[in-house]
């Protein structure tokens, strides 16, 4: 079953998604990856003649976040008059989720609130054993040593545990509420559900409020402490908490200018908000204790329409921390880059996604030919450019850590490019086999960097043939993929040179900077690639463009991504700056060489101009909460597939930070003249 | 019920299958006229529907002919509409002689409806009980909401009651081919069975050495939980799939009380 998110929350240790009408989709402890516990929680009112649930069509609703913060509130309205608030929060320091609904109605009700979960603890339905604890008011469900428990303030006065698909269907809890009351049965094993419910009475317009703790632990006893201790607070406490907790760690955060942008209408303060949220979900998808990220919160577990998303892959990951770290959250960098040496196969390359506790994951690239070489290449490159914002001990430290890492993944970059283009592989979007543009690039850029860092370590000689393997791999690939039209090919996939134009070729410059603006005519180049992008692959969507991956993409309908869109995007920040790439997304802004000639200023701002149209496609793409997805559906220009999506997320901090970078100078160069 | 459907066999190169939607005005010895004509015209009637209660002043007389190849269904029609006592036609050709319906889509207790060959339901209960984890309950549960439905339909159409909640259901199971069904059930103690002669679903399921009728028994369920208001239990005992004559379904009041260790014991209610 497909579940796509409208919101996640959580802490370190849980990962709540939800659908727009604050229904749970997923329920992910102690990792982002696994377990997730729940296949279904929502609230239910029982009107005293019908059932209605709350996700149910007749509900219209509106869900956002509380500003700077990861607490969702959503508010849910009935044709017959009810209405629902529901604030959603998680404990900053403890995996309990704590739902907070207000109910009013325009008449009076005298009926039931109930809430329904079908939990599937351990991320299985089988052998689960489910109690309630009359004593305690606990409903708790487990399996082997992960306990999912729901407390509630008032204390429900009704439950039911019951199977949840047997043929003995008047047990199961969905059926139970439908005649308003509970049976009360208090345990059973196997794929089971539960019920609680409480008595709804409601003049007209008057309000119940329900207060539902839904909490993870690895032992009983610590499930009934974590609640019982959480119980005890007031709620207007552990909101003020959770919400410091949100603020203080956006405190942070590089802080942004954008100064005369104003002239966009209200954008500023949307890329001041995007810039948060951004960096909210990036927490959230982030697991502290090994460093790695999920791409995104798993969705379609059973692989029914794709391979799933709920792992780390390399390439996305070494995206995200440099972004993390540019945004100001350099530890990102250094605990992924432990992951990345513990991870190493013996042959030095990384395989193509991992568990985040650095288990491989189920993948179809198990073989030399299946493999995805970027993912080497863009691992070695995140590692030198970390390695260049270091300062003083942690500079040497750090080079001292990852050396051997280093060694073996350029060793094995080295075996694999002995033509000066890679052996064959799959590509970045995991679809073809053949020779890439862009695994090309990123092997350019991996061997770069460990060339830079065998200098570093004193090891010259290696220096001088990884650097020479990379200058013989960015000639090979110009000499054989760039093509007269003004592109390079997307590489040869059959033993024939594939000409289709594929996004992912702006790897060559952002962010693997084989080609350099410096050269006038990488710089041409860089200028072609961009217009035959925006020409051959833009989608009209949202009253704008988006950029689609390549053409004749069939992945879902072939629709654009904010990936690709914000790729280009960043190009384009990039080059309007004139600057190489990693200089323009390190470097001060006042390191960056002001030019002022007229036709560089022309082209800087339109460049700019069209770069921010991309920036705008893609927060219009966004979700009502603004988690970024991975592509916009061509047809109803809403969010479509992985939300949200970690890479999009990163992407839209380079972008906004590359902007804020070209303001800046612009209003430095303003107040010189 | 199915109405105006009619399925066909077999193909005859040689003849046409033509439907016509006949609008007629409800007087004494007007149907007759029609039949006459298509009589004398030899026009062999293969399935008919007459509705003579929905309108007031007019009746509608659906009919089914077989006729020769030869012949134009326009001109046919035009000449039946000619008829004094016909004020409207409709006709249309089974190009293919397979299925055709008159009205689309069609209506099965209330809601659109679909024709299907049973192999095609059967193939995908037999899909759940290979592959899916719980298929019995999940056909149960599946069953149990199509009951639900029936008995809310009817109970809003006519006046179900203790002497004909089981000849409805019968007629119904009857009506959409599912089986010919033998009720015994005491509304006052919830207890009884039902015999299921040529359950469809045991009918073309092949040999089975576990009953196969779960979303019979949910069905069952579903419908006398909804007409007594009270949940109850319905087991499928014995299984044609399994060698049997006929399948049998146990009705039961369900368990109840929550804790009771009868309400746990699955065996025990099995």
């Amino acid at each position: 079953m497909i579940k796509q998110p409208n919101v996640i929350l959580g802490n370190e240790e849980l990962l709540v998604t939800m659908g727009k009408k604050g229904e749970i989709l997923g329920f992910f402890y102690p990792r982002r990856d696994h377990a997730q516990h729940v296949e279904e929680s929502v609230a239910c009112i029982h009107t005293g003649e019908k059932l209605l649930w709350t996700n149910d069509n007749d509900w219209h609703c509106i869900q956002n976040y509380i500003e700077d913060t990861n607490i969702v509130s959503t508010k849910l309205y009935h044709d017959s008059g009810i209405r629902i608030s529901i604030l959603d929060l998680v404990h900053p320091d403890v995996p309990v989720l704590i739902r907070r609904f207000k109910v009013q109605s325009q008449k009076k009700i005298s009926g039931k609130f109930f809430y329904y979960s079908n939990f599937s603890v351990g991320e299985t339905s089988k052998k689960n054993s489910g109690f309630c604890d009359t004593d305690t008011r606990l409903l708790v469900q487990y399996w082997q040593n992960y306990y999912i428990g729901l407390y509630s303030l008032p204390e429900f006065t009704e439950w039911q545990i019951g199977k949840a698909m047997d043929t003995i269907w008047w047990t199961n809890s969905k059926y139970d509420m439908e005649d308003g009351k509970l049976q009360g049965n208090k345990e059973d094993i196997g794929n089971i559900n539960n019920a609680a419910g409480w008595d709804l009475e409601l003049e007209a317009d008057g309000a119940n409020e329900f207060v539902i703790l839904i909490g993870a632990a690895s032992s009983r006893r610590l499930l009934y402490k974590r609640i019982y201790e959480l119980s005890k607070l007031p709620l207007e406490y552990i909101f003020e908490k959770t919400r410091e907790h949100w603020v203080m760690w956006l405190s942070r955060k590089h802080v942004l200018k954008m100064p005369g942008i104003e002239g966009y209408d209200n954008l500023r303060q949307e890329l001041f908000s995007a810039y948060n949220r951004a960096l909210l979900v990036l927490y959230l998808l982030n697991d502290r204790e090994y460093g790695s990220f999920v791409a995104a919160p798993e969705f379609d577990s059973n692989f029914e329409k794709c391979g799933g998303y709920g792992f780390c892959w390399n390439r996305d990951t070494s995206e995200i921390v440099l972004a993390l770290k540019h945004s100001g959250y350099p530890e990102y960098c250094d605990t992924f880059f432990k992951w990345c040496i513990r991870t190493q196969l013996p042959d030095g390359s990384w395989f193509q996604r991992y568990w985040l506790n650095g288990d491989i994951a189920p993948s179809w690239g198990n073989f030399d030919y299946s493999t995805q070489i970027d993912e080497t290449g863009s691992t070695l490159y995140a590692m030198d450019v970390y390695y260049k914002i270091l300062e003083g001990l942690k500079k040497a430290e750090f080079l001292e850590e990852v050396w051997v890492s280093i060694l073996r993944a350029a060793e094995y970059l080295m075996k694999r490019t002995k033509s000066g283009i890679h052996e064959s592989c799959m590509d970045l979007w995991e679809t073809y086999y053949g020779i890439f543009t862009y695994t090309n690039a990123s092997i350019y850029a991996g061997l770069m960097g460990a060339s830079h860092l065998a200098e570093e370590n004193g090891e010259i000689g290696m220096a001088r043939r990884w650097k020479k393997r990379a200058e013989f791999i960015k000639q090979a690939t110009i000499d054989r993929f760039w093509l007269q039209e003004g592109y390079f090919a997307k590489g040869v996939i059959n033993e024939k040179l594939d000409k289709t134009i594929d996004a992912s070729i702006l790897g060559t410059y952002v962010p693997f900077g084989m080609l350099s603006p410096k050269d006038p005519i990488e710089r041409d180049m860089i200028q072609f690639m961009i217009e035959n992008i925006q020409k051959k692959l833009s989608i009209p969507v949202n009253l704008n463009y988006g950029i689609k991956r390549y053409e004749n993409d069939s992945y879902m309908n072939g629709n654009p991504w904010v990936v690709t869109t914000l790729w280009l995007s960043e190009a384009m920040f990039a080059l309007a700056l004139d600057t190489p790439y990693e200089k323009a997304m390190f470097a001060s802004t006042e390191e960056i060489p002001d030019k002022k000639e007229g036709g560089h200023d022309e082209n800087m701002k339109n460049l700019t101009g069209e770069g921010i149209k991309c920036l705008k496609w893609a927060l219009a793409g966004a979700t009502s909460t603004g988690l970024l997805p991975e592509q916009v559906d061509q047809s109803t220009g809403k969010p479509a597939w992985a939300i949200p999506l970690g890479w999009s997320g990163s992407l839209m901090l380079d972008n906004i930070l590359l902007l804020d970078k070209i303001c800046m100078r612009k209003a430095g160069s303003t107040k010189e003249s | 019920m199915v109405r105006d459907l009619f399925m066909f066999a077999g193909f005859n190169e040689s003849s046409q299958i033509v439907w016509f939607k006949i609008i007629y005005s409800k007087e004494p010895g007007s149907l007759s006229s029609i039949i006459d004509f298509l009589e004398k015209e030899n026009a062999f009637v293969m399935f008919g529907h007459l509705d003579n209660i929905t309108q007031k002043t007019t009746g509608e007389y659906s009919v089914f002919i077989e006729l020769n190849k030869d012949v134009d269904p326009e001109s046919f029609a035009q000449r039946i509409k000619e008829l004094e006592v016909v004020s409207e036609v409709e006709y249309g050709i089974s190009k293919y002689g397979m299925i055709y319906a008159m009205d689309f889509p069609l209506n099965v207790v209330g809601v659109r409806g679909v024709a299907a060959r049973a192999l095609t339901i059967v193939d995908i209960i037999k899909t759940f009980n290979q592959n899916a984890p719980h298929a019995e309950g999940l056909l149960t549960i599946s069953g149990l909401k199509g009951g639900i439905h029936s008995a809310k339909y009817f109970k809003s159409i006519l006046n179900l009651n203790d002497s004909n909640f089981a000849s409805v259901l019968a007629e119904l199971y009857r009506a959409v081919g599912w089986g010919i069904l033998e009720i015994e059930c005491d509304p006052a103690t919830f207890e009884g069975k039902i015999i299921v002669k040529d359950s469809f679903i045991a009918d073309v399921y092949g040999g089975s050495e576990q009953p196969v009728c779960a979303f019979m028994s949910g069905y069952f369920a579903g419908y006398l939980t909804e007409y007594f208001g009270k949940n109850i239990s319905v087991r499928e005992v014995s299984c044609k799939a399994t060698g049997k004559k006929v399948c049998e379904h146990i009705i039961s009041p369900a368990p109840s009380g929550g804790t009771s260790q009868e309400y746990q014991l699955r065996g025990e209610t099995r």
